[in-house]
């Protein structure tokens, strides 16, 4: 196998899909109707509502729901299960699943005035759906930002060479937001500066490799080489578990990153997040492209760097740590998330983007466009795990196949990899300060009212940022991804429940979501139960064995959080079912009239 | 009417920088648009805040207000009384 054909496959797959069943969909069963009027044209208010060009809104929306997901997934599943399922589950996924359920959660916005899901929910379903969507919403960020801080600080600690490019990054975007928004400069000057500034740090981060090494050593001395926690990790040593130290570098590093996300969150959005957001977007955008380029002609060009590596296939159920389990069915449909489906997808594509359709012939194009487009970012992750195989950890092996694709346009292999390895960091470092801040403003909405000094946007930030580093010192990453992977399928499950529920209040067909619901539901409770016996039995026991607090404490947490989210989507499940059986009797009577175009 | 609504066609030039506008731009200028909305309306809201049933400023004031604030009262009154949920953050 080598990376063209993947390409190839890929290609096909989003042709067909596309031509021959999205568009089907939107045509005999949504019947979208450009003569009818959007809640972006009814409801126009020049901010949130706002009709806009379909170019500008599948840009927009792409890059809103592709941030670290499709990338560390495929990483992950790709060195578990081998590449075979991997890119079985991204083509069926996507083809059958994904694009439905981020097109249908705009569908079902822009046909309910411009109402997020957890309204339609309150509406359609019950007030207590609500209400159990925001529970849900808060855990499931919880693990989204425990998750990327951890890969984060790993990758931090063990790459030196990265921290250049990462400081500049965010000193950058401070200079940017002060250029545009205080100098009032340019936007295409301020761009140039600090976008050449920052991959100037990142092509040069080697010759500061040296400094940065010192820095953790002499970090890791403070304790005379002691790790601060100590904890049983069933997957290392080749997932037979061996025991996994958490050193000051790494804790320091975690810190660090945590501080940048505090700023993001607490700090006016113009001042630091969106200029971050934005360096980093040319960033991971010049990396993206120069790799899907280089490994679609890297066969043709440069055929040593294309060849897969990893084995096809590597068996059922990898058999992580004395008691762990790692079925194929359902952990890899919740390892693989964005590249194939997504809940993040469904909740953005509600408020977001619905808002913005100016055209009721624009929903599939943009939502599913998105979906696809997003698919081939996962594949191209994919490509890179499964060609990069001398990289050691699953991060290491992406940045190197990356920059293998990457050198087959002349960059000299050591710089297109230490491009890879900021690519990288930066999407997942940029989501993850958003993600804090949507943390924030969560916590103190939901919980504000009955805890006034929650509404102190500092101590709901600090709270949230406490969480994520109990999460992350509990170790035992994958555990983390998968519980987070799990949550995040199983809003794409309740998305298309709810938009199952409404196709039934309409009269329509209701099987292109309501299939996809059921599979995805089954498998997301069942992943989410998988990795709390996982959880309990590899982690909190021996940890309670060998006296080990924080561990314990930090497991003991996921364990908790994840029979909640089991809990929450029951109840949600059950009322959908009610819903679903009260509409089938009797259907609305006709589809909601909207007033046609003037 | 709805054909001068449709964007101009500038071949795939055109559709290249749109996409690349919306996925690098099109977010700050949402943020710079909503900050500048939010702004406006918390002005609106002092000065004009009897159209909600909240007297706050002497009539007198609000009259002078009044002409600049006539093309904004229906967008305004929209925001301040549409239900938001936590969700909302996310876009």
């Amino acid at each position: 196998m080598n990376s063209l054909l993947a390409v190839i496959i890929g290609i096909i797959t989003v042709y067909l899909a596309y031509t021959r069943y999205a568009r089907r969909i939107d045509r005999n069963v949504i019947q979208s109707d450009p003569k009818r009027a959007t809640p972006a044209v009814l409801y126009m208010d020049g901010v949130d509502f706002m009709p806009t060009n379909r170019n500008i809104l599948f840009g927009y929306h792409f890059k809103s729901i592709a941030a670290a997901g499709p990338i560390v997934g495929a990483i992950v599943a790709g060195s578990l299960w081998g590449w075979f399922p991997a890119l079985v589950w991204l083509v069926l996924g996507v083809s059958f699943m994904g694009w439905a359920s981020d097109y249908s959660a705009i569908v079902i916005s822009v046909r309910n005035e411009g109402n997020s899901l957890s309204a339609v929910a309150h509406r359609l379903v019950s007030p207590r759906t609500r209400t159990l969507l925001f529970f849900f919403i808060f855990f499931y960020l919880l693990l989204l930002s425990g998750a990327f801080v951890g890969i984060m600080a790993q990758v931090m600690d063990s790459q030196p060479r990265t921290h250049l490019g990462m400081i500049m990054l965010v000193a950058m975007g401070l200079l940017l937001g002060q250029m545009l928004y205080r100098w009032r400069l340019g936007l295409l000057p301020a761009t140039l500066i600090t976008v050449g500034i920052v991959l100037l740090a990142i092509l040069t981060g080697s010759f500061t490799e040296g400094m940065f090494k010192g820095l953790n050593e002499f970090l890791n001395s403070l304790t005379g080489g002691a790790p601060i926690v100590t904890y049983f990790d069933p997957t290392l040593a080749g997932f037979k578990g061996a025991e996994a130290k958490i050193m000051p570098s790494l804790l320091f590093w975690a810190i660090a990153i945590c501080i940048f996300c505090y700023a993001g969150s607490v700090l006016p959005i113009w001042r630091m997040a969106q200029p971050v957001v934005y360096v980093g977007f040319w960033i991971t955008a010049l990396a993206m492209i120069l790799g899907l380029l280089g490994a679609s002609l890297g066969t043709l060009i440069k055929p040593e760097v294309a060849q897969f590596q990893i084995p096809a296939f590597k068996g059922w159920n990898p058999q992580l740590g004395p008691a762990g389990i790692m079925p194929l069915w359902p952990m890899l449909f919740v390892t693989i998330a964005c590249g194939a489906i997504s809940g993040w997808h469904a909740l953005f594509g509600s408020v977001g983007t619905a808002r913005q359709i100016e055209n009721e012939a624009d929903m599939l194009p943009v939502g599913a466009g998105s979906m696809f487009a997003e698919f081939l970012l996962g594949l191209l992750a994919l490509l890179a795990v499964s060609v990069g195989a001398k990289g050691g950890s699953p991060v290491a092996t992406f940045a190197n196949g990356l920059g293998s694709f990457i050198s087959v346009w002349g960059l000299p292999i050591e710089y297109a990899t230490s491009l890879a390895f900021a690519a990288f960091i930066v999407i997942v470092l940029v989501v993850t300060q958003l993600i804090f801040r949507v943390m924030r403003v969560t916590l103190t909405e939901w919980l504000g009212e009955i805890m006034p000094p929650l509404r102190n946007q500092h101590l709901a930030s600090l709270i949230s940022v406490a969480l994520a580093i109990l999460l992350v010192l509990t170790g035992t990453w994958i555990y983390l991804w998968q519980l987070f992977g799990g949550a995040n399928q199983l809003m794409a499950a309740l998305s298309l429940l709810l938009v199952t529920v409404w196709l039934v209040s309409q009269g329509k067909s209701w099987v292109f979501a309501g299939l996809p619901m059921i599979f995805m539901y089954l498998t997301t409770v069942a992943s989410i139960l998988i990795t709390a016996y996982n959880l309990y039995f590899n982690v909190t026991i021996p940890n309670i064995r060998a006296g080990r607090i924080l561990p314990v404490v930090g497991s003991g947490l996921m364990v908790l959080v994840a029979i909640l989210l089991v809990m929450a989507a029951l109840f949600i499940g059950v009322d959908g079912w009610r819903a679903f059986l009260k509409y089938r009797k009797r259907p609305s009577a006709s589809p909601q009239a909207a007033p046609a175009r003037g | 009417m709805a054909d001068d609504k449709k964007p101009k066609k500038g071949g795939i030039l055109q559709v290249f920088k749109d996409i690349v506008y919306g996925m690098s731009s099109h977010e700050m200028t949402r943020h710079a648009v909503r900050t500048r909305a939010s702004m406006e309306h918390l002005f609106i809201l002092i000065t004009m805040g009897d159209l909600l049933g909240i007297p706050i400023l002497p009539p007198y004031y609000s009259l002078r207000l009044l002409p600049y604030v006539v093309p904004q009262i229906s967008s305004w009154k929209r925001r301040m009384l549409r239900e938001k949920d936590i969700t909302d953050a996310l876009g």
